[in-house]
């Protein structure tokens, strides 16, 4: 799967299975997230997501299988993995009545962080999540979206090397989304390995640079963004000053057309980003007159449904 | 395992216990209460018991009333100041984020603990005031006054530290906190109901002769069974106050003031439990000590209370291998 040098893996998971008695939550599921990227753990329900997050936040034990978070075993070292691991889980766990402030310093001093350096941190991180006009207001007063951010910064507190991200995009407003891409984005450039799970494979299209997909409980896929974005195949919808040269054109190219000619243009795939690229050129030589030439949909949403579909 | 890890917890959760809740109101209303036992008992004492011109100290009796009242109060608010301490927060979502930390499990217990045990020993510092107005009225002794104070603040920490366990142990709070309840009326009620109901089965027949002619009696071996009481929390507390000095008047004729100790009285009872029923009378008004019950009420009521906070710590041990059913880790 991943030939780099186990050392810039900041997760390393190999067949890890979990029970809840009866009910299989991993089966055998394997995935790795390298330092400086962002690994998007996306599946549907009940795929297992939260789960592995558990036991990557050395919180939870697997019935049997390989860990390491930072290098380390949680289960024999869960000190040193806390030490270097941050954890947000998709329940904030909040404490609705210390401010802003109060709330990030208790956790500085948990995670033993020196007195000395404690307010400087603090301050440091309410300016990234942008709630430092917030510092002394309780929590109960923040929107989901503030709450939210103030969850990111407890995990980033002591400056994790591993960054674990449950759900992190859900119900956010754009703007919140876009923020927390910011966020992630300047982690994961600092070298932090971030590993961020959501059931909406489009939420993580600009957040991340690698996709795990899973489906109950195991592995299905993982992919960097740039092969997912090319082996995608995806309808495209043309069009052309002349339809019926297109139409024509079309008919001599091989391509399926799925149905044509209303007023937005005719629609043909699935192709490939390259079998789209060699029919455009064609359509270019023959010399039919293309104004539009557009991918339809999200590339990565059609793939996603593909992925799990296979596994029915 | 740090004390500032402790003290960091216990900070926390006593911070947050403080800005939930109308503490104020709640620690008002105990005081009045309290105040208005302590005016009602006094009130009845003055004309029922020392009424006049008697010279016995109305402060032994009220004193004594008085904290059998507030032990029994103490004991129905310590269960709720725990029976969440545990799964509220795993509801919360507020437990796994603390686990997570490099605070270890009996930190986090510890620390728990240590909050609400402070909340109850805050209540019972409040009833100070009103012993000391008991005390004002004679026939105390301060070492009587401390040893009851401590009895009662370590039992404050027992049932917290049972209905922290349960709180860790059962999903839901409701449950726990029912539990807790049962717990303490286990140990207060359960044991004398128990006591009671072995009786029949300790019951055994003696023969004896009397003139020459053979008769045959039955004995309750109550010296077999006295253990049960002694973890009663009433009991404990009761017969650990140290016995107060015999207090004399008169000058040629010695009269010895009787004054109605109820602490002394439960404590009596219940240590004459342990003597084995024998054919001759026993002078039990001698100087010959009876059998003191409170130790082991005492060790097994720590004992009770340390097991309880090894199980919460057990139960905050992370990673975990297994949850309870309905448990929600995060």
């Amino acid at each position: 799967m991943d030939s780099s040098d186990p050392s810039d893996l900041g997760i390393v998971v190999r067949d890890v299975w979990r029970h809840f008695g009866a009910v299989p939550a991993l089966s055998g599921m394997s995935l790795s997230a390298p330092y400086g990227q962002v690994t998007a753990l996306v599946g549907p329900n009940g795929a297992g997501k939260t789960t592995l997050l558990l036991v990557l936040a050395s919180l939870l034990r697997p019935d049997r299988g390989e860990v390491r978070v930072a290098g380390l075993d949680p289960h024999h070292d869960p000190a040193g993995v806390r030490s270097r691991m941050g954890w947000m889980p998709d329940t904030f766990g909040l404490y609705e009545q210390l401010t802003v402030r109060e709330y990030l310093r208790f956790f500085a001093d948990a995670y033993r962080l020196g007195r000395a350096g404690q307010d400087d941190r603090v301050a440091e991180l309410l300016t990234l999540i942008h709630l430092t006009e917030f510092a002394y207001q309780p929590v109960h007063v923040l929107s989901r979206g503030q709450k939210q951010r103030l969850a990111l910064a407890r995990a980033l507190i002591h400056r994790p090397r591993v960054l674990l991200l449950d759900e992190p995009a859900s119900g956010l407003d754009p703007r919140s989304r876009v923020e927390l891409r910011d966020i992630l984005r300047g982690l994961a450039a600092d070298g932090a390995a971030v590993l961020v799970s959501s059931h909406i494979l489009t939420e993580l299209e600009e957040i991340a640079d690698r996709i795990v997909l899973v489906s109950k409980g195991r592995t299905v896929g993982e992919h960097t963004m740039a092969d997912l974005a090319a082996q995608a195949a995806s309808r495209y919808r043309i069009r052309a000053t002349d339809p019926a040269a297109l139409a024509t054109a079309l008919g001599g190219q091989g391509v399926p057309v799925q149905h044509s000619a209303n007023g937005a243009g005719t629609e043909v795939g699935p192709l490939t980003e390259d079998q789209a690229a060699d029919l455009l050129a064609g359509l270019v030589h023959s010399g039919v007159r293309v104004v539009a030439f557009e991918p339809l949909g999200s590339n990565l949403e059609s793939v996603y449904l593909e992925m799990t579909e296979e596994r029915r | 395992m740090t004390p500032r890890g402790v003290w960091l917890v216990a900070r926390q959760e006593f911070r947050i216990r403080l800005r939930t809740g109308r503490w104020r109101w709640l620690l008002g209303a105990w005081v009045l209460v309290v105040g208005a036992i302590t005016m009602l008992l006094d009130l009845s004492l003055e004309t029922g018991y020392a009424f006049g011109t008697d010279v016995r100290a109305r402060g032994v009796p009220l004193f004594g009333f008085l904290m059998l009242f507030v032990l029994g109060m103490v004991l129905v608010i310590s269960p709720a100041l725990t029976s969440q301490s545990v799964n509220g927060d795993r509801e919360r979502g507020t437990l796994a984020t603390l686990q997570v930390t490099r605070l270890g499990p009996l930190e986090i217990t510890l620390g728990k603990l240590l909050a609400a045990w402070g909340v109850g020993l805050v209540a019972l510092a409040l009833t100070l005031p009103f012993a000391g107005y008991a005390v004002g009225q004679g026939g105390i002794t301060a070492a009587r006054v401390a040893a009851v104070y401590a009895v009662v603040a370590i039992l404050i920490g027992v049932v917290c530290a049972v209905s922290q366990a349960l709180s860790s142990l059962l999903a839901r709070s409701i449950t726990s906190a029912m539990l807790s309840y049962l717990a303490v009326a286990a140990l207060s009620v359960g044991t004398l109901v128990m006591f009671g109901l072995v009786a029949p089965l300790i019951t055994e027949q003696r023969t004896s002769t009397a003139d020459g002619i053979p008769y045959t009696y039955e004995v309750t071996r109550v010296d077999r069974v006295w253990w049960m009481l002694a973890p009663n929390p009433f009991v404990v507390v009761a017969d650990s106050a140290p016995h107060l000095p015999r207090r004399v008047t008169g000058s040629g004729d010695v009269v010895i003031i009787d004054d109605y100790d109820p602490l002394s009285a439960i404590g009596n009872e219940v240590r004459r439990t342990r003597i084995p029923p024998r054919d001759e009378p026993i002078n039990y008004d001698g100087e010959d000590p009876l059998p003191a019950v409170w130790p082991y009420g005492l060790a097994f009521n720590v004992l009770l209370g340390i097991g309880a906070v090894a199980i919460t710590a057990t139960r905050l041990r992370t990673p975990s291998r297994r949850l309870a059913r309905g448990v929600r880790i995060a």
